[in-house]
């Protein structure tokens, strides 16, 4: 969309600012357990990596125990029962439903919405300073009311400063989960921001800490203080875009914006970057395939598709932001169609070794399924097999990872799936063999 | 074949498998419209609603069997009467809410199970609303 939000202390003429909020879900795999568990409410819970290899998710308890994340469980297994320490392997159908519903749930608050990884969505809020802690708190309690999950909100004028706030709602508990910068006492932010490190902000790693404490900028107050240019001709133009960014002017650009109707977005971060052509096929081939069952599902066509892929944007080497859009032949919402645009509209950009945090599909010009009339010779012939729908009913009946297209079909392209998951909990909301049990005793 | 899935992501298939078999659309898709879809007509919010299993028959009374789905409603408020999932003794418990003048109860709709009186309704967690009962006939 042209019309972003401006940001930056822009003040309409109804006297509404335009923020930034920052919406996450608390240890999020472990809420997910907890969720559907009860019995794990208040006990020390920890949630495996693939294969059951090491704590990728504590709860607070856990955390309390010492326990830190990484930790191989060969070394706490033994220890586990006399700490009264729970585990779960990780669950990636539950955490995906749930993820699913929150970033539904959130966009319906929001001008406009950027799923940014699993857990957290950057949000467009339009109101009064208070009409913001309003917001923030009606979003935290409707979370919580349909998910059971726990969501801290950051709000601010920049991205930067939302994450920021974001974070100091985690860790100040009179806050209840919601900080909007606007209606914190100013004088308590300075402080904050004199006593946070500076590699609590986002993007602002250990090695670049250090080179900013020989600087003498040891907080978040300090870089703040920070001369832009200065920074930018000794470090980067990504750190003086935070620099700026903490100081109220907005630099990051908004990837997505799912609130926009007319497009379709499947994009995720990547926790572990992306660093091979045939790694992003993959990626593109499962987004591609996603894309096509949810047009299905809303009997829509697409008549343009973007494949994109990006490096972070707090990376100094290698910055690589490839993005093709492709005019289909006629609208469509063939999964193999789809596919092969996908796969086939990076194939060429992406460079190999470079490690890619995010990659998307999106999906334009959409219009009602039937609505556009189609000249016969350009429908593609697997659609008169209706292949796709046949691909949805198998996936329906014998689950999503029965079948596939291409690489999305191969195993190896869906570990999880094949992975030892010894002390999973029930896949509660995706299989019917494996829903919650409740008691009539 | 309208397929009924939780989570909101139903597939109904809206030509038979022998359409797909022959290789070309059938004319009567012109006029389909689409089966009727479950989670359309059962589910009001897909981000709220659960579909949970019914074990033991302490709610036979009302209809719900061991065995039996139940369609639970996370974002509604439960009133007296509602059927709903607490959190009893750490499980999920599907009981009758009732608000009475001496407190909170959360009933069973069979005979031979106690009501459980609930004496601190700060510790009661309420899951969900039952909203519909899949019974198995």
């Amino acid at each position: 969309m042209s019309e972003h939000p401006a940001g930056g202390g822009v003040r309409s003429p109804a006297g509404q600012l335009h923020r930034i909020a920052l919406v996450d879900v608390n240890s999020f795999y472990v809420s997910c357990e907890r969720a559907f568990d009860p019995r794990l409410e208040g006990v020390p819970v920890v949630v495996l990596s693939n294969n059951d290899g090491c704590v990728v998710a504590r709860s607070d308890e856990a955390k309390a125990l010492g326990i830190k994340t990484g930790e191989p469980w060969f070394k706490l297994a033994e220890a586990a029962p006399h700490l009264g320490l729970i585990q779960r392997s990780s669950n990636y159908e539950l955490y995906g439903d749930l993820s699913s519903r929150v970033m539904e749930l959130l966009g319906r608050y929001a001008l406009w919405q950027e799923v940014y990884s699993i857990d957290e969505s950057f949000l467009g809020l339009a109101g009064t300073p208070r009409e913001l802690d309003t917001q923030g708190a009606r979003i935290r309690a409707a979370v919580a009311r349909n998910t059971g999950l726990p969501v801290c909100v950051g709000i601010g004028p920049t991205k930067t400063l939302a994450k920021f706030a974001n974070r100091i709602a985690k860790q100040n508990e009179h806050l209840n989960g919601v900080c909007n910068l606007d209606t914190m006492d100013p004088g308590a932010v300075a402080t904050i921001m004199s006593r946070v490190p500076v590699t609590g902000l986002w993007g602002v790693g250990a090695k670049l800490g250090k080179r900013l404490e020989a600087m003498g900028i040891r907080t978040v107050a300090d870089l703040k203080a920070a001369d832009p240019s200065v920074i930018r001709s000794r470090f980067s133009v990504t750190l003086q875009r935070t620099v700026l960014e903490l100081n109220g002017t907005p630099c990051l650009p908004l990837e997505e914006e799912r609130a926009d109707r007319q497009q379709l977005i499947f994009s995720r971060s990547f926790s572990v970057p992306v660093t091979t052509a045939a790694e992003m096929r993959q990626v593109m081939s499962i987004y591609a395939q996603q894309a096509a069952s949810r047009l299905q599902r809303e009997h829509q066509q697409a008549r343009v598709l973007t494949a994109y892929a990006g490096t972070s944007h707090f990376s100094h080497k290698a910055a690589s932001f490839p993005s093709v859009t492709v005019k289909l032949q006629s609208p469509t919402s063939d999964p193999v169609v789809l596919t092969r645009a996908a796969v086939g509209a990076l194939e060429d950009q992406i460079v190999e070794g470079v490690p890619y945090t995010k990659a998307g599909v999106m999906l334009s010009g959409l219009s009602d399924a039937g609505a556009q009339p189609v000249l016969d010779a350009f429908v593609p012939e697997q659609e008169h097999r209706h292949l796709g729908e046949l691909l949805g009913k198998v996936a329906d009946k014998y689950g999503s990872a029965s079948i596939g297209l291409g690489v999305a079909g191969m195993p190896s392209a869906r570990p999880e799936w094949t992975m030892s998951r010894k002390y999973s909990s029930p896949r509660y909301t995706t299989v019917w063999d494996e829903l919650p049990v409740v008691t009539a005793r | 074949m309208p397929v009924f899935n939780v989570s909101g992501t139903s597939r109904s298939a809206s030509v038979s498998d022998a359409d797909a078999a022959s290789g070309f659309p059938s004319p009567s898709r012109d006029y389909f419209d689409g089966r009727i879809d479950l989670n359309r007509h059962l589910i009001r919010d897909v981000t709220s609603t659960y579909i949970v299993r019914v074990s033991g028959d302490s709610m036979s009374g009302t209809g719900i069997s061991d065995g039996d789905e139940l369609i639970v409603d996370r974002s509604l408020t439960p009133r007296d009467g509602s059927v709903v999932v607490a959190v009893l003794d750490g499980e999920l418990t599907v009981r009758r809410l009732r608000l009475t003048g001496r407190g909170i109860v959360l009933a069973a709709e069979n005979a031979e199970y106690r009501d459980v009186a609930v004496p601190d309704p700060a510790a009661l967690t309420i899951w969900g609303v039952v909203t519909r009962c899949l019974h198995h006939v």
